[in-house]
């Protein structure tokens, strides 16, 4: 286990006659290079459960471990923790108070009291990383950019931590189709090329889908499915009941597969939709 | 979701208490914070207590709304009695203990303060959990009329306070979730001098600033699409009536009051 | 063909450049020219930038065009004394669900257009009740807004237009900002009243599902209108929609990879449900 929590459980406002079980008793595991795809529907628990990993919420019962420890409470252990794991929350352009790009990006750095010099190396390649020319936009102004070049600086704003575990809470809100393509093929390659685990939660599945490993469905606090992609998306009717939806792909899949004919259900690209469709007629002829 | 409920937040019911002119109910709240001060003698405040506790039953409030609206005062309360219990003196001698004195002088006060402070924000509580924060401030908006002969343009002041009340919540989520995200980057809203934590405030007030001028901004637009306009004459969902109940409120509590004085309470 | 007297919306050679834009190359919308139906559902695409909320904006006078002219119901928008008028006529939803809700509670926010048009409180009472129990809110009526989910917030916006008693709604990206229920919430919303009264609907999107189930589509690119016609007709020709950086919806993509690949899919297949069955009657056959 990389990442993960035992028996997990939340409570908010414990004590109080408006205590609300966030999380009940969720146990999961995800290894070092894993791409893991939250799912769950409005009020499932998925943000809690992200607060939970870099410790900005303390659990009510239960453990969350990380690289062979479990997360402990220390003010100077948490720094050290969100170093390695980093969030980037929804619409994360919303945070921004600089004045430009570079101290946007320095300012996680600087939170770890390193040198400027050093900082300065960080925010270079955090903006590299995200496909950002560092000296063209180093000094410009946040609010002057596109969407899309916001959406990037903030990402790279946390990039500059150069952590180990990446964590998006749906990383293409507000995005548009170009924008959200180049987002995905970013974090493909943060996965593949640079070994980065990542966890997304999100409800774009199009793109998700294909990308992730192992996927995580919550339902009102509790971990209801964990596995391979192939093995949750085969699971229609379940993931139905949880309010949740297949991507479109998968849906026509499973819709042709109803109607008799004997494709795959794990098919989460048009190509591989349309590879299995014509398959069908090879199968036939053989 | 917000998961907190904060201080006179309006619950929703149909009760008498509920349906009783805003106007009216505010003018009933300040007879009765001057019957609350001219009062002098525990039974005064013990009947104030079980008309108001009557009232809450009739307006069909769980207690545990009345006890949560108390708890920010809780120190307040817990401080005021150390005070009078510890340096308030007069009377009879109740304890003693090296130089530490209670005295029962002390005690009374003490509890009477109290009681009388405890008193008037449950009467203040019962005003904001029967009245929706709109409808108050449109009949503190009716007080403020006056003051339209001398420029003040108080129907805007009265829908200012109204759109304040109801984006109160959301903000609070909204620094919440920005708390969260700057943490996330390293953030330390905690230690350090005055001036350090002052200073590492800023990503947290500026991006909430900016963040209520797009709303402002997207708010007001939304507001001139459903045809709001400065100046205009605006009716009001709520029938402005003033039905025989209200005044049969009023004067209960007036009576209340000349009762109070004429027994000396 | 079309009397006059269908026709709710007119922009008749609109130009519309925002301040600063003045000077700039390209403004903000040129040369449009576009009508809109009663009961029509029309469903404006077009990448970020392209003039889309811009359009809708000059539809309900909140933006007035610098040349040309927008008429509403036959009155034009840059007649000041008629905003009022030309406001009840056309409403406007907006994409934050948060940011257009006024009010403590939802039913006096359902009220407030109401209360603009100084209404009696009776009469806007009545509407108010009526509204809330077409749209299933009657529960909310007393709740404050920032307790409801974003489907939620989102019906309580349309039933506060709705109860001004419009010819037409304007719909900015409605749903962008919902998760997949809220989405499906308030496109069924739509869908019943569109179907259920003569309401004329416009309809910004990015998704192309959404605009599949609209009578005409229209679509903007910098500024100009580079195509209409039906769903069948535009939807469909992906060549077109790739070229504007739009994505088709998946069956589309699906059926024109198909297409490639020698299935005989009808050219104006839109709806998931039509590509399921052709492959299935494709496979009987053979």
């Amino acid at each position: 286990m990389f990442i993960g929590t035992e028996k997990l459980t939340h409570t908010y406002m414990p004590g109080t006659p408006f205590a609300t079980e966030a999380l009940k008793n969720v146990s999961f595991s995800i290894e070092k290079g894993d791409f893991v795809l939250l799912l769950g529907p409005s009020g499932s628990g998925k943000s809690t459960l992200i607060q939970h990993l870099n410790g900005l919420l303390k659990p009510t019962s239960g453990k969350v471990h990380f690289d062979r420890e479990v997360i402990g409470k220390e003010k100077r252990s948490l720094l050290h923790l969100r170093r390695r794991i980093g969030i980037v929350f929804q619409m994360p352009e919303e945070q921004f108070f600089s004045e430009t790009v570079y101290d946007e990006v320095a300012f996680a750095p600087r939170n770890l009291n390193l040198a400027e010099n050093q900082v300065d190396q960080k925010v270079k390649d955090a903006l590299n990383r995200v496909g950002l020319a560092a000296e063209e936009l180093a000094g410009r102004h946040p609010f002057q950019l596109s969407a899309g070049q916001k959406r990037l600086v903030a990402i790279a704003a946390v990039l500059s931590l150069e952590p180990e575990v990446l964590i998006f809470d749906e990383p293409t809100a507000g995005l548009d189709a170009a924008g959200k393509k180049n987002l995905f093929n970013m974090l493909e390659y943060f996965n593949r090329q640079e070994s980065l685990t990542i966890i997304i939660s999100t409800h774009h599945l199009d793109e998700a889908a294909a990308l992730v490993n192992r996927v995580l469905v919550l339902e009102g606090g509790r971990l209801i499915m964990q596995g391979a992609a192939e093995e949750i998306f085969s699971k229609r009717q379940e993931l139905y009941d949880a309010g949740l939806a297949l991507p479109p792909v998968t849906e026509i899949m499973h819709e042709l597969r109803q109607k008799g004919l004997p494709v795959s259900t794990a098919i989460f690209t048009l190509d591989e939709a349309r590879q299995e469709i014509i398959n069908l007629k090879r199968r036939r002829y053989r | 979701m917000s998961r907190s409920i904060t201080l006179g937040q309006y619950l929703p019911g149909e009760s008498l208490i509920h349906r009783l002119n805003p106007r009216l109910k505010i003018l009933d709240l300040v007879v009765i914070l001057v019957l609350l001060f001219t009062l002098q003698s525990f039974t005064g405040l013990a009947v104030l207590l079980g008309v108001v506790l009557v009232l809450f039953a009739l307006a069909g409030v769980p207690f545990r709304y009345v006890l949560r609206g108390l708890r920010p005062i809780f120190f307040i309360v817990l401080f005021a009695l150390v005070i009078y219990f510890f340096f308030t003196g007069g009377g009879v001698v109740l304890f003693r203990l090296g130089f530490i004195t209670i005295e029962s002088e002390g005690v009374r006060q003490g509890l009477f303060v109290v009681g009388r402070l405890v008193i008037l924000i449950m009467f203040s509580l019962l005003l904001t959990l029967t009245t929706t924060p709109l409808s108050l401030t449109s009949g503190m908006g009716f007080y403020l009329k006056p003051f339209r002969y001398v420029g003040l343009p108080t129907e805007e002041v009265a829908m200012i306070m109204a759109v304040a009340l109801r984006f109160i919540p959301t903000l609070m989520e909204e620094s919440q979730r920005l708390m969260r995200a700057q943490l996330a980057r390293g953030a330390d809203f905690e230690s350090g001098s005055f001036f350090h934590r002052a200073k590492n405030l800023v990503p947290l007030i500026v991006p909430l600033f900016v963040s209520a001028f797009r709303r402002a901004d997207e708010l007001a637009l939304a507001m001139e699409a459903r045809g709001y306009r400065i100046g205009a004459k605006r009716s009001s969902l709520y029938e402005d009536v003033i039905k025989p109940r209200d005044w049969a409120a009023l004067a209960l509590i007036l009576t209340l009051l000349g009762t109070a004085v004429l027994l000396g309470l | 063909m079309v009397s006059e007297a269908s026709t709710i919306i007119e922009a008749i050679a609109v130009n519309f450049s925002y301040r600063e834009e003045e000077t700039s190359q390209v403004p903000a919308l040129s040369r449009v020219n576009l009508k809109v139906f009663r009961g029509e559902h029309v469903a404006l695409i077009g990448p970020n930038g392209s003039g889309k909320t811009t359009l809708l904006k000059l539809f309900n006078a909140l933006l007035i065009p610098q040349t040309g002219e927008v008429l509403v119901e036959g009155i034009s928008t840059s007649n000041e004394s008629e905003h009022a008028r030309i406001r009840q006529v056309c409403g406007m939803i907006f994409q934050n669900p948060d940011n257009q809700l006024v009010a403590t509670t939802v039913e006096e926010d359902i009220a407030f257009g109401l209360e603009n048009l100084a209404l009696p409180s009776s009469e806007i009472r009545r509407r108010v009740d009526e509204v809330a129990g077409l749209l299933g809110l009657e529960h909310l009526l007393r709740q404050p807004p920032h307790l409801l989910s974003g489907g939620e917030k989102q019906r309580v916006a349309i039933a506060g237009v709705l109860a001004m008693e419009p010819a037409c709604i304007l719909m900015d990206e409605p749903t962008s900002m919902l998760d997949p229920a809220g989405r499906r919430e308030v496109m069924s919303t739509m869908h019943n009243l569109h179907r259920d009264s003569r309401l004329a609907l416009v309809h910004v999107t990015h998704s192309p599902e959404e605009a599949v189930h609209a009578d005409r589509v229209v679509v903007l690119d910098h500024g100009r209108i580079v195509k209409e016609g039906p769903p069948e007709e535009v939807m469909t020709n992906l060549e077109l929609l790739h070229h504007y950086r739009l994505q088709g919806a998946t069956a589309v993509e699906l059926a024109e990879m198909l297409r490639k690949d020698g299935y005989p899919l009808s050219p104006q297949l839109l709806h998931s449900r039509e590509l399921v069955d052709s492959i299935c009657s494709l496979e009987q056959k053979s």
